[in-house]
């Protein structure tokens, strides 16, 4: 069969989550899309990395939704499967609890969307900045759609001049 | 034993020659390293930013450059992206000769890494004969591109040059020297005393921390784990061309010298076998500039690792999302955890066994917490350092 073990995975975490799933695509092998609710998040991850064997982080990708934020694991499979696990966050309240009690690794890639798109991720041993200098004004969030590059000129320049 | 006070070393950043710094903030008891704390961004260009604001013909150069050592893992990983939300596959001779090209590139990151590796141990000798070896792939890159860093040999759907016939006997011979030479280095790797007193033992990183830290490519292999996106998450022709994975189970510095010597054999044999099969036909197809709305994940195995593009459309000719993750990156966790308990002579050599865009290490401050007596030292005094402790 083409997809037989993406197909066997999904079923399982249907079994768990039930309803929480909002969306599931298998574009082709070794790719599985998830969408899920948020409070069933924790519970996906566990789940995924203990008994389904994604014990492999490959990354967490933020995308600016507008309203909110989503976040996307890229989770794998003995290297081979790569099944992507989005969850939104709301952009004013952007608090999402920390998978580095499951997957240590995550300790970077959560520092980095924490620099990049302010996410706050609960639990985290230490969300110092990782990528933004020092200097860097706080409240502002590079990879937000809000920012373009003139503004974040802008806000750059307002810093170094010491009026912010 | 401890010796009561921890004092706090800082690491980095600035080096001007070479790219990539990074910082790293170490407690040392005595000599012995406790804690590692990295700060990485020094280098930080707002790639994913840029993206968002070129059309998809101008990012395959952009993503070109996002490292100047595995640029073409980049254009592999990026164009594939494309093409797979396109719905377009590339041509099967452009999947062989994409597969030609990265096999290259492998030997020359490798070779590039063995010989800072040996320089870092104080084994000039071998840097200048491994580095001396590489000039042959390098032009062996000028020939096939007519450029020895960025070959340009990726586009949407394919690529943009083919491999004549009458390169392939020059590319030939330049292997079969590559061979003998590189099965030479193995041999040093293995036999030599300068490296082994080195490398052996240092650095470990064993098997389950290796998973747990979410390490990639040759760090992972060297820790006994045969993950290698090339035979799990086949792309290119890999799926056609039979190789080995290699591994090795000693999780110290010395086997990721010997997984890297043992790979660019491999690679040799990949591309031996690619030139023998490369099916003639067309090297590309035509695409159109605006791509319709959706979402994938491309992966490489890039020389130092897995490396993953996430990419999300909208419909226009410019991306709505591109997210970048670089092997480098995916091994700092890992790297961290190799640092402690080590020695501080061991640092440089344990910090280039990952094979990091070796970058940060020219400059650093020693500061005693206690006495808060501050020195600096270089790179070259370090060195030395680590020649009397030895």
């Amino acid at each position: 069969m083409e997809k037989e073990k993406e197909n066997e995975i999904v079923a399982k975490l249907r079994e768990i989550l039930k309803e929480k799933i909002v969306e599931v695509r298998v574009p082709r092998k070794r790719r599985i899309f998830v969408r899920i609710e948020m409070e069933a998040f924790k519970k996906a991850v566990k789940h995924l990395v203990e008994d389904l064997g994604f014990k492999h982080l490959s990354t967490i990708t933020g995308v600016d939704l507008g309203e909110t934020i989503e976040l996307i694991y890229h989770l794998a499979y003995k290297g081979s499967i790569e099944l992507s696990l989005g969850i939104t966050v709301e952009k004013k309240n952007p608090n999402v609890p920390t998978i580095t009690d499951i997957i240590p690794g995550a300790i970077l890639y959560e520092r980095e969307v924490h620099d990049l798109f302010g996410v706050t991720f609960e639990g985290h041993p230490d969300l110092a900045r990782l990528i933004l200098p020092e200097k860097w004004p706080r409240d502002v969030y590079p990879l937000r759609k809000e920012y373009t590059l003139e503004n974040l000129h802008g806000s750059i320049f307002k810093d170094e001049e010491g009026e912010k | 034993m401890s010796y009561g006070s921890i004092i706090k070393i800082p690491f980095g950043p600035q080096h001007p020659a070479l790219k990539e710094p990074e910082h790293f903030l170490f407690e040392v008891d005595g000599d012995i390293v406790v804690n590692v704390k990295p700060r990485i961004g020094y280098n930080h260009r707002g790639i994913e930013k840029a993206f968002e604001r070129r059309t998809y013909i101008q990012n395959i150069y952009l993503a070109e450059r996002i490292c100047g050592i595995c640029s073409d893992a980049h254009t592999t990983c990026y164009t594939q992206a494309i093409e797979s939300l396109l719905g377009v596959e590339a041509p099967p001779r452009a999947r062989y000769i994409r597969v030609i090209i990265a096999e290259l590139e492998r030997i020359h990151s490798h070779s590039l890494w063995v010989g800072i590796a040996a320089h870092e141990i104080g084994f000039d000798t071998l840097f200048m004969y491994v580095w001396r070896d590489r000039e042959t792939v390098m032009n062996l890159f000028e020939m096939i591109s007519g450029n020895r860093v960025h070959y340009a040999t990726n586009t949407i759907g394919g690529v943009r040059r083919d491999i004549p016939s009458q390169m392939i006997p020059k590319v030939k011979k330049g292997l079969d020297l590559l061979e003998k030479r590189f099965k030479y280095y193995l041999n040093v790797a293995q036999t030599e005393q300068t490296i082994l007193k080195r490398t052996e033992n240092v650095g470990i990183l064993k098997p389950k921390d290796a998973v747990d830290l979410c390490a990639v490519g040759p760090t992972l292999r060297a820790s006994g784990i045969k993950n290698d996106v090339r035979a799990d998450d086949p792309y290119a022709a890999y799926d056609e061309i039979p190789f080995h994975v290699i591994t090795h189970d000693g999780c110290d510095v010395l086997s990721r010298i010997i997984v890297r010597c043992e790979e660019m054999l491999e690679s040799i044999n990949i591309i031996r076998y690619a030139l023998e099969h490369m099916p003639e036909g067309m090297t590309r197809v035509r695409v159109p500039l605006a791509v319709p709305e959706g979402e994938t994940v491309s992966r490489v195995e890039a020389p130092r690792g897995e490396l993953i593009h996430y990419a999300k459309s909208n419909g226009t000719m410019k991306p709505e999302r591109y997210k970048v993750r670089s092997p480098t990156l995916g091994n700092i966790p890992a790297l961290c955890k190799m640092l402690l308990g080590g020695h501080v002579a061991d640092i440089p050599i344990v910090l280039a066994g990952i094979d990091p865009c070796f970058a940060c290490m020219d400059r650093m401050s020693f500061i005693d917490v206690k006495t808060s007596k501050k020195w600096v030292w270089t790179m070259n005094q370090l060195k030395k350092h680590t020649r009397k402790v030895k």
